[in-house]
Parts: C-alpha cells; structure tokens; sequence
C-alpha cells in the first residue's frame, strides 16, 4: 500500500515539474515582456499552434507505449491535408465539400496507419524502418498529387477552422482538449488501452497471455495515423493550403515532448497528462524564444540538447532506482 | 596433493537485493572433473558467472593459482584458461559454425587477422574431437539446439582451456550424444584440464564426477569425494530434506475434460493421442527438440497443429491462434518464465490480471480495488510471499514469482491448464507448493498437463505419462504400473539412438 | 557440391538485388536506349559518389546493431564550419579542409559514442538528438549564407579527372578523381569486415552483444569506436560533397539519412544487425541511384521520384525481413 503512493507521486512528480517550468517561464515571460507576451494575439498564436503537433504526439506516444516508434506522422499529416486539398478544389470548395475533404483526410490517415500497423506487427519489420521508409513513401505520395508546390485554391471557410475564434479561443485548442480527452479516455477505460502496455512492456508475455499483438498494433498505427490526419486538417487550415513539407521539424519536436512526457522509450509507460504538459511548456519555450529575438535556429540546437538531456537524466535514475532496489 | 588452480572464498553476489550466492566457497583442482550440483535456482549459473568475470561478485575473493584477481573481466577469465559453455550457449547465429568456433581463439591468441581457411580446418577438427558432422560454413541460426550446443563445446575445447566450466551441458543431449561428451571429458581430464561440470542430474553426475559440491539457496551445503556420497545422502543435500514424496493417486473419475486424437505438426510430432478425466495430471517428457515443448505450443495456439482433433469438455475445437485458445479455456505457463511469463517492470497485480483484463472493466473503467482484492486473494491463496499487491514482479524469487503466473491463468478460470516446465529455477519449498496447487485444480476438474525433464517431479506428480521421441509419442503410460528406475530407463531407451 | 554452392549463391541477398538491377536497366534501356551509354557510368558514379561513402558508415553502424541519423548534420557542421574558416584566414589547403572537418566530425561521433556505448541510450533517439544539435548549432551559430567562392586550389579537385572520353555528339564526360574515396574506403570496409577479428567482432556484436561481451570483445569501446569513426566519415563525406558541388551550405546534405537507410538496407543489410556485406551495399546505393536518375527516362515524371524510391524501399525491406521470417521458421539442421 504504502509503495503504491510512492509509485502514484512519483508519476506525478515529472507533471508538477512540467507545469512548474510552464508556470515559471509564463511567469518570468509576463515580467520580461508582458506587452508583447501577453497580447492576445501572441496568446492566440500559441493556441493556434501549439495543438498541430500536439495531436501528433499522441500518436507517437501510443507508437512509443507499444514499444515502437512513429516518424512517420507528418509524412501522414501531408498527404492527407493534400488529399483533402484535391478533394475539396474538385467540389469546388462547397461546405459539403470541406466535409468530404476531412473524412478523406481521415481515411487516408487510418489507411496510412493501417499499412505501417500491418509491415510492423504482421511483416515484423522494426517499427523504425517501417515508419522511416513509410514516411518517405507518403511524402512521395504527396509530391505526385501535388506536383510540387503548395496546393492553394482551398475554400475560405476551411481557413476558419483553424484561424477562427469560439468564445475568444481558437477553435484548433479545443479540438487538441478533445483529442487529450479522447487519448486519455483510452489509455485509461479500455482494454485495448491495458493491452497496449502489457504489450509494450513485454510483446513476448503478452503473447503468451491471450492479447492479440496483431490487433493492438494495428489500432495503435491506424489510431496514429488518423491523428495525423487531424493534426493535417489543422496544418492546412491554418495556412489554407496543403504541401508535401509542411511541418519537418515536428518529427524532433514530438519525440522530445513525449519522452519529456515521462513515456518510457523502451516502451510500456506513458502518461497522456505528461505529454499534455509537455506540450504547453514547449510551446511557451518556443514563444518565449520568438518574442525575445532568439535565433529561431537556435530553437533547434536546444530542442536537440534538451531531447539528449532527458535522456541521459532518465537513464541516470534508472540505474540508480535499480542499484537501491 | 592436487594442484590448485581456482579458488573462491566467501563468494555473495546480491542482484536487486535478492540474495543470488550468500558466501560460497569453492576450489577447483587440476585434472579433475567437479560437479556443482544443487536445485535449479541454487546459484550455481551466478557462480559460474563469477568465475568467468560475466558478474563481478558483491563480496569475496578469487584466486587463480593463488594469486588473488579484482575486477576479473571475460577476457581476464579466458586469459587465466577459463572456457565456459553457457546453458544458451553464447553462440552467434549471425555467423558461421566454423566461425563461431574459431572466434574465441582469435580473441584469445589475440590475432588481428581473421584467417577463413584456418578457421574452417580449426573447426572440423574441433567438430571431430566431439564427433559432431556440421558443415562448417552454415550460419549457425540454421542449426537444431544440439547442434549449436555442440558447436559451443568445439568452441570450448579447441582453446587449450585450463579449466573449463559446462552449464548443463546435456539439457539437449541424446544418451549416445552424453557418453560421447562424457568420453571427450575424460580425455581431456588425463591431460590435466579441470573440469567443472553443473548438473542437477543425479545419474549423469556419479557417471563421470571425481568429486562434488553442493549448493542450497546460494550457500554451500556439503562437498567431498563421489564416494563419499550415497545416493540418499547426496538427495538429502541437495533437497534439504528427507523426500516424502508420495505418488500422486488421484480419485479416478470417468468424466472426460479432453481430448486430443491423432494430433500432428508437421516437422515436429505427430500421432499424439490422449485423454484427460478429472483428477488426471498427465505429464509429458522427452528431450528438448523432441516434440514435448511443441504439443504445448499447439495445444495453446502457438504453433497450431496441423492435423487431429481436440476436444474440451467434450466439444471439438479448432484452435487455430492463442486467442483461440483462451477463449476455449486453456491456460499456458511458458517455459521461459522471464520473457515469455512476466511482465517484469509492472506490479504484482498487474500481472495477475494480464490474461482476464475484460473482467475488470466496468462502467468505462479498470477496477482497481477489485484488482488489488483479487490478486491479494491470490497471493494468500496460492501461498506467495510478497509485501504488497503493487511492487514489481521482478522483485518476488523465481519460486513467487512463477506462483503468480500459475494465478495468472486461474484467474481466467480455465479448462485445461499447460505447465511447460513448472519448476524450473524454482526453490524446493515452492516447488512442493506448487505440485499441490496442480493436484488440488486436477481435483476440482481442471485438466492439468505438465511438460518437464524432471524425472521425479513426473514420478510423484502425474498418473499419467508420455514420452516423447523424436517425434513420436509412446502412447499413455499409466505411472502406477512402473518404478522411478523403469520409468527413468524407459526415458533413457526413448532418447538412444535417434540419428 | 559445386552446384549446391551456385544455387546458394544464386539465391543470396546481393544475388537478388543485382537480378533487380539487371531488369531495371534493361526496362530503361529498352524505353530509351540513350541508357546504354558510357556517360551513364559516369552520371551514375558521380551521382553515388556521396551516398556510397555515407552507405559505407550505416552499413557498419547498421551491423553492429545501431543506427546513425546523425551524419548529414555532421557532415554538415564539420564541412560548413571549416569552409568558413578557411576563406576567412584564406587557408588553401585541402589537407586542412579535410583534417580539421575530420576533428570536428570527430568531436559530434564522440557525443554519439558517449550516449550509445557508454550510457546505453537508444542509438535512433540519441543520433536525433545530435542530429538536432549539429544543425541548430550550424545555423543558429555559423550562418545560413552559402558559399561557392571555394579556393582555388581546394576548387582544383573538383576539376582533376581520371579520364574523359566525348561521345559522338560531341558531349565530353569526365570521371572525377574524388571517386576514389569511396572506391579506396570501400575496399578498406571490405577486407576491415572480412578479414579482421575486429572487423568479425563487429558482426558479432550485432548477432548477440552478451554473447560477445562473455567471448571477450570490449563491446563498449568497439561501440565507441565506430560512432566516432563514422563522424569522421560524415565529415569527409561533406568535405568531398563541398568539393564535387563546388559550393558550401549550411544544410544541403540534411534529409540524405533516409535514402541511405534505405540503399543499405535494401542491399540486405537488416536493420536488427549482424548481417551486411559491401557489396550488397553497393549494389543497394547502385539500384537507388539508377530508380533516382533514370525514372524519367522511361516516363515517370519527377514528381513522382519519391513515391517510387519509397515504394521500392517497402518492397526492398519487406521482402527482407519475409526471407528471414523464413529462415527463423525453416526446419532446422
């Protein structure tokens, strides 16, 4: 019993230190340069943002949980925005057309995800390899529906969904609580949420334990994919055209925010609050970054550092949780 | 007096503060042949491990020719003459047998250069002195168990060791194969070589040892010349107690909870019938590679049978995939506990529930408290000793810890429940408790069939047997109508000659 | 015997992609015999150049059982840097460009080595992470601006050739002299991987790393070795493509890990380790280059050239890891 409430704040712990580093630099952002930070545009902004690759991470924290990993999530989040850009400029952009584009997109996400579920979980190929040669065969996709350059042309009302408010909130932030909601409903309230770390923590045991390893992956991918295919809906709304490289530097981006999440990158463990915190307190470094004038590129060179970083802390306490036990 | 070339004082070795080896001693002569015996789940593996500068010991001391060594790593050992044949034998599958046996030799003359034509005459004349017949230039992930055990022995042997240490050398032998190796070992021990040979069979143990240390829960029991054991006195050591064993005499019933005709997989068995009333433990032995792990697998799903029938509770059932099976009512505890048993980062409870996870779902979330009740009503029932439903499993002893992957598949309530090995790195006070868990379900109804090479856990255990060869089944033995010494020659005949 | 030992050849990895490579040219060929040239040699040799010498790297990397994401940014970190350097202090030496981009390579594959061998973090996530660092760090710290004022004499290199030969209409084709790293490099990797303990050690790793620790191999410092050692190659391969192109970027190479992997892999090294040879991955970059170069001869629009590549790398690997399905589950001897 008592280990139980160690073990219960030790999850919390790497929360509360989430929050505690968003809240100090929201804190130290609102001293340093309240006007511009705390304007509402720059406060939409990052509403605006921050869930296009928020809802990404999800998927590679379920890719993660599993024991596997998803690279292939903006490749995915591209071809079905420009799935959905075709579909939409071959209705000529009616509202019933913007529905018809999203389902599609939809589809196409689930279909994307259903094939790396299938080479990996059925084919046994790495994870790895799959999503790496996946997203290249996605991109390609892309390219070959496109052409090239942005596709544009897209209805005006698409542009809403993205750049629109409801009371005073960019509609893209309520959609990333709904899917927040959604992930942590499963992880939490379904079999296939338990299977899913069984799984991770040991595919051979739970193999061995009746769980159907097939089945988990595929959902795990396919519920990835349509993930990204949200995440693209969003992408391109926000720019209101739709290209095969939109987003590149997102792949880094999630990797880090789910493993700073507290997902375990072996596999079985994952907290969908973690990440949520995560991807708050990243996005309000990277706009902390942006109103002070810092080399955007610089953005990169510290994502890097922070993602080698956690890693090196969490495996240093690892070691040192076994030697004690 | 003997030449002394490895001592060990006062060796403890904790792993996550579970006690592996609390003080062992332990002196190995030249020109010698040393068994350490012990139960499974002694410390035997983790001393050899010491030795061989795989694990650096938490306390004591090692001597070589009486030169004390801290900090022995592999490659010190292999300096000092040590060659070890691990149990999975540490061979490369990636790479080719006549390869794979000139490796270490490279490593150990510390050669630069690999030289294809001088390994491959290296290794048929290594496969010669074991006489095995292996193409040398197949990868070794193409060759059967025996096999690759025998191209770990040539590996060992080509090395000019001093002493060479085997992990259960003869798990995957044929009789002929045993007095083969047996023969070579004797050959070598006139050249002076000592030999340390980790067996927990009695009868291939007084067969070649000149003398024998026993362990008992990582601590030395007794040691001393073979003669100065008999046979009763070297099971009291082992055991720790006088074996009151008593023969398994089920009240017999006529009702039928399975059956399995004519069941094959092709390449692997075929021809295997039984059936099982309440109250029948059946058991099923042979040598590894002889059929008797796969009709499990089939059984369960794994590697489904390609041919006969199986019928539970008097209906057939195809079982095609282990979702199959579990949803038919068969329960599996796999062979390799730790990768293929427990999920070794996740609680206790967790563990427990692992194979019945629906049954907690309620209202759109997992019961927690229900778990926790339940596998705490497990842990007291199954008799486990554990401090709480929530720290990890890898924590609990080999003995718990398989206890709780036994209530892993009772709380699915099943059938017909599958031991593949269901004491195999398990202490003995464990072990009893668990053979009296398997009789109390077999009682209650529950087809119970157990998959072991151990002689006796078969004789006091099951009432009924089959043994496999090659492939082939011998047919229902009913245990009642043998001794443990014919049953024991019986197993031996089965295993002769199989080439 | 003999016929035994064809029929295994026959059926071998590097067999298989070569029968690919075969049909492949004569599909393009057929569709346009303008194919069966020798300036198709030559187009294809500078178009591999790169890739073979970043192929060489994974392939070692990949059979030791890791992975290195990481060199397009080294090699561009290491190459931009030094380029700035020299036509800052005006240092026209390509002894110096290539040494100090090598310490520089050096330094990045040591980070690597530290994660991977020494703290046991996984290679992919770990090589993204500095991958991540090297490219900020390039950009954020050295500049974006690209340069093609290389010196003169650093420039020479590009325009030394082995032999030119001038077809009929008149088109003159040169071997550039660079194509002697890779080919120098290679020849190395092979009698490296093939004739050394340290070479086979390398593979052992990669088959079973505790069975290798247990043999006697220093696995760490083997580790160790080659993520340094293959910063160093990441570096020379920049230097060389700073040297071919003639011009110096910041991030040009980025994005070149994906077609590598992919050319390694399809040349039937798997990506689990312990399996690779030279050859396959030759032939691997070989068949990538010719899909990349040639697809628009036999119609197949640009746009399309991704989608391809991908699709043949699904298929490459797919049909991979099926054959070692099959040997996993094939009767045993």
């Amino acid at each position: 019993m008592n280990l139980d409430l160690i073990k219960n704040r030790n999850v919390n712990k790497n929360n509360i230190m989430l929050l505690g580093l968003g809240v100090a630099i929201f804190i130290i952002m609102s001293i340093l340069e309240p006007r511009i930070f705390l304007r509402s545009a720059n406060i939409r902004g990052m509403f605006v943002q921050l869930p296009e690759y928020g809802i990404l991470c999800y998927g590679m924290m379920l890719a993660m949980i599993s024991g596997g990993i998803d690279l292939s999530l903006v490749g995915i989040a591209n071809l079905a925005s420009i799935v959905a850009a075709s579909v939409m400029i071959g209705q000529d952009g009616s509202p019933f057309s913007i529905v018809l584009g999203i389902i599609a997109a939809l589809l196409v996400g689930a279909t994307c995800g259903l094939f790396n579920g299938f080479l990996i979980g059925y084919l046994k190929i790495p994870a790895m390899l799959v999503t790496l040669c996946g997203l290249q065969l996605y991109i390609g996709l892309g390219l070959a529906i496109t052409k090239g350059p942005a596709m544009t042309g897209l209805p005006e009302a698409y542009g809403n969904i993205a750049n629109k408010l409801f009371l005073g909130i960019p509609i893209p932030f309520y959609v990333f609580v709904v899917v927040t909601a959604v992930i942590a409903f499963i992880m939490r309230s379904t079999i296939y949420g338990q299977q899913l770390k069984f799984m991770g923590t040991n595919e051979t045991a739970s193999k061995y334990s009746g769980i159907n390893n097939l089945k988990v992956t595929l959902i795990t991918y396919m519920t990835g994919g349509i993930l990204g295919a949200i995440s693209g809906v969003l992408i391109s709304s926000h720019y209101n055209s739709a290209k095969s490289d939109y987003g590149s530097s997102y792949t880094l981006l999630t990797l880090l925010i789910v493993v700073l999440g507290g997902t375990d990158p072996d596999g079985g463990e994952g907290n969908v609050m973690g990440v949520a915190f995560a991807v708050l307190l990243l996005q309000l470094v990277s706009s902390a970054f942006n109103i002070l004038r810092i080399n955007s590129f610089l953005k990169t060179f510290v994502y890097g550092l922070i993602l080698v970083l956690t890693m090196l802390i969490t495996g240093y306490f690892d070691v040192r949780g076994r030697d004690k036990n | 007096m003997a030449e002394e070339l490895i001592r060990l004082e006062k060796i403890k070795k904790y792993f996550n503060g579970v006690k592996a080896l609390k003080g062992v001693d332990l002196t190995i002569n030249k020109g010698e042949i040393h068994c350490l015996a012990g139960e499974n789940g002694c410390g035997k593996s983790t001393l050899i491990k010491v030795i061989s500068g795989a694990h650096e010991p938490t306390d004591g001391k090692i001597y070589f020719c009486n030169k004390e060594k801290t900090h022995l790593s592999p490659i010190d050992s292999i300096h000092m003459g040590v060659q070890v044949i691990y149990q999975d034998f540490a061979v490369f599958p990636n790479l080719s047998v006549a390869e794979n046996i000139a490796m270490n030799k490279n490593l150990v003359e510390n050669n630069k250069k690999m030289n294809w034509k001088k390994a491959r005459e290296l290794s048929i004349k290594a496969l010669d002195m074991v006489g095995a017949k292996i193409d040398p230039d197949i990868l070794v992930e193409r060759l059967s168990i025996s096999n690759k055990q025998m191209v770990a022995i040539s590996r060992a042997l080509i090395n000019d060791a001093k002493v060479l240490i085997l992990d259960e050398p003869t798990t995957a032998l044929t009789a002929r194969e045993v007095n083969l190796l047996n023969e070579t070992l004797r050959k070598l021990k006139e050249k002076g070589m000592a030999i340390v040979i980790v067996n927990h069979k009695l009868d291939e143990i007084y067969d070649i040892a000149d003398r024998l240390t026993i362990l008992r829960n990582g601590q030395n029991v007794a040691t001393g010349l073979i003669e100065e054991f008999d046979r009763k006195r070297f099971v009291n050591c082992m055991t720790g107690r006088e074996i009151v064993d008593e023969i398994y005499q089920p009240v017999t019933s006529d009702q039928e909870i399975c059956k399995v005709s004519n069941l094959g997989l092709t390449g692997y068995f075929q021809n295997v019938d039984f059936s099982l009333y309440k109250g029948d433990v059946l058991g099923i032995t042979g040598l590894l590679g002889s059929g008797r792990g796969e009709i499990g697998d089939a059984l369960f799903g794994i590697n489904p049978a390609t041919e006969g029938t199986i019928s539970i509770n008097g209906e057939d059932r195809k079982i095609n995939s282990i979702s199959d099976a579990v949803k038919y009512g068969i329960g599996y505890v796999p062979e390799d506990r730790l990768t293929q048993g427990l999920f070794l980062t996740r609680s206790i409870s967790d563990n427990t529930v692992a194979a019945s996870l629906s049954e907690y779902m309620e209202n759109g979330k997992l019961n927690r408290n229900k778990i926790d009740r339940v596998t705490a009503k497990w842990i007291e029932d199954i008799g486990c000793v554990a401090a709480s439903t929530e720290i990890p499993i890898k924590t609990l002893s080999g003995g718990n810890a398989q206890k709780m992957v036994i209530a892993k598949w009772l709380n699915t309530h099943p059938k017909l429940l599958i031991l593949n090995g269901p004491t195999v790195g398990v202490d003995i006070g464990s072990k009893f408790d668990i053979h009296k868990i398997l009789h109390e379900l077999a009682a209650t109804g529950v087809g119970v069939i157990i998959i072991t090479d151990d002689l006796s856990e078969l004789y006091y255990n099951c009432n009924k047997l089959i043994i496999m060869s090659n492939g082939e089944s011998s047919g229902v033995l009913q245990m009642k109508d043998y001794t443990e010494s014919e049953i024991s020659e019986m197993i031996k005949n089965a295993t002769k000659d199989l080439k | 015997m003999n016929k035994i030992k064809f029929k295994n050849f026959a059926t071998t990895n590097e067999a298989i992609v070569a029968y690919t490579i075969v049909v492949l040219c004569l599909l393009i060929g057929f569709a346009n015999p303008a194919f069966f040239s020798f300036s198709t040699v030559i187009t294809l040799s500078r178009a591999m150049l790169i890739t073979l010498i970043f192929a060489a790297l994974e392939m070692v990397i990949i059979i030791s059982g890791g992975i290195d994401v990481s060199f397009p940014a080294i090699a561009c970190i290491s190459a931009y840097s030094t380029i700035k350097l020299i036509l800052k202090f005006d240092i026209d030496s390509i002894a110096f460009f290539y040494i100090f981009a090598s310490a520089i390579g050096l330094c990045f594959g040591a980070i690597n080595a530290y994660l991977i061998a020494k703290r046991n973090i996984s290679p992919l996530i770990a090589t993204l992470g500095v991958s991540s660092i090297a490219n900020g760090a390039t950009l954020a710290f050295l500049g974006t601006k690209e340069f093609s004022n290389i010196p003169d004499h650093i420039d020479s290199l590009s325009r030394s050739y082995l032999f030119s030969f001038t077809n009929s209409a008149g088109i003159k084709y040169q071997m550039t002299t660079l194509i002697l790293i890779p080919i120098v490099l290679l020849i190395v990797f092979f009698i490296v991987l093939k004739f050394t303990t340290f070479g086979r050690g390398i593979y052992a790793i990669g088959g079973d790393e505790n069975a290798a620790r247990i043999a006697g191999f220093n696995v760490v410092r083997i580790k160790s070795f080659l993520y340094m050692f293959s910063g160093v190659l990441a570096a020379i391969g920049g230097v060389t493509y700073t040297i071919l192109m003639r011009q110096s970027s910041p991030q040009n190479l980025m994005g070149a890990e994906m077609m590598v992997i992919a050319a390694v892999v399809v040349g039937g090294t798997r990506i689990t380790g312990g399996h690779g040879t030279v050859l396959g991955t030759v032939l691997g970059v070989l068949l990538i280059a010719i899909v990349q170069n040639n697809l628009v001869m036999v119609g197949i629009p640009t746009s399309y050239q991704t989608f391809v590549v991908g699709l043949i790398i699904v298929m490459g690997t797919g049909i991979t890891s099926i054959r070692s399905k099959h040997i996993a589950n094939s009767a045993k001897i």
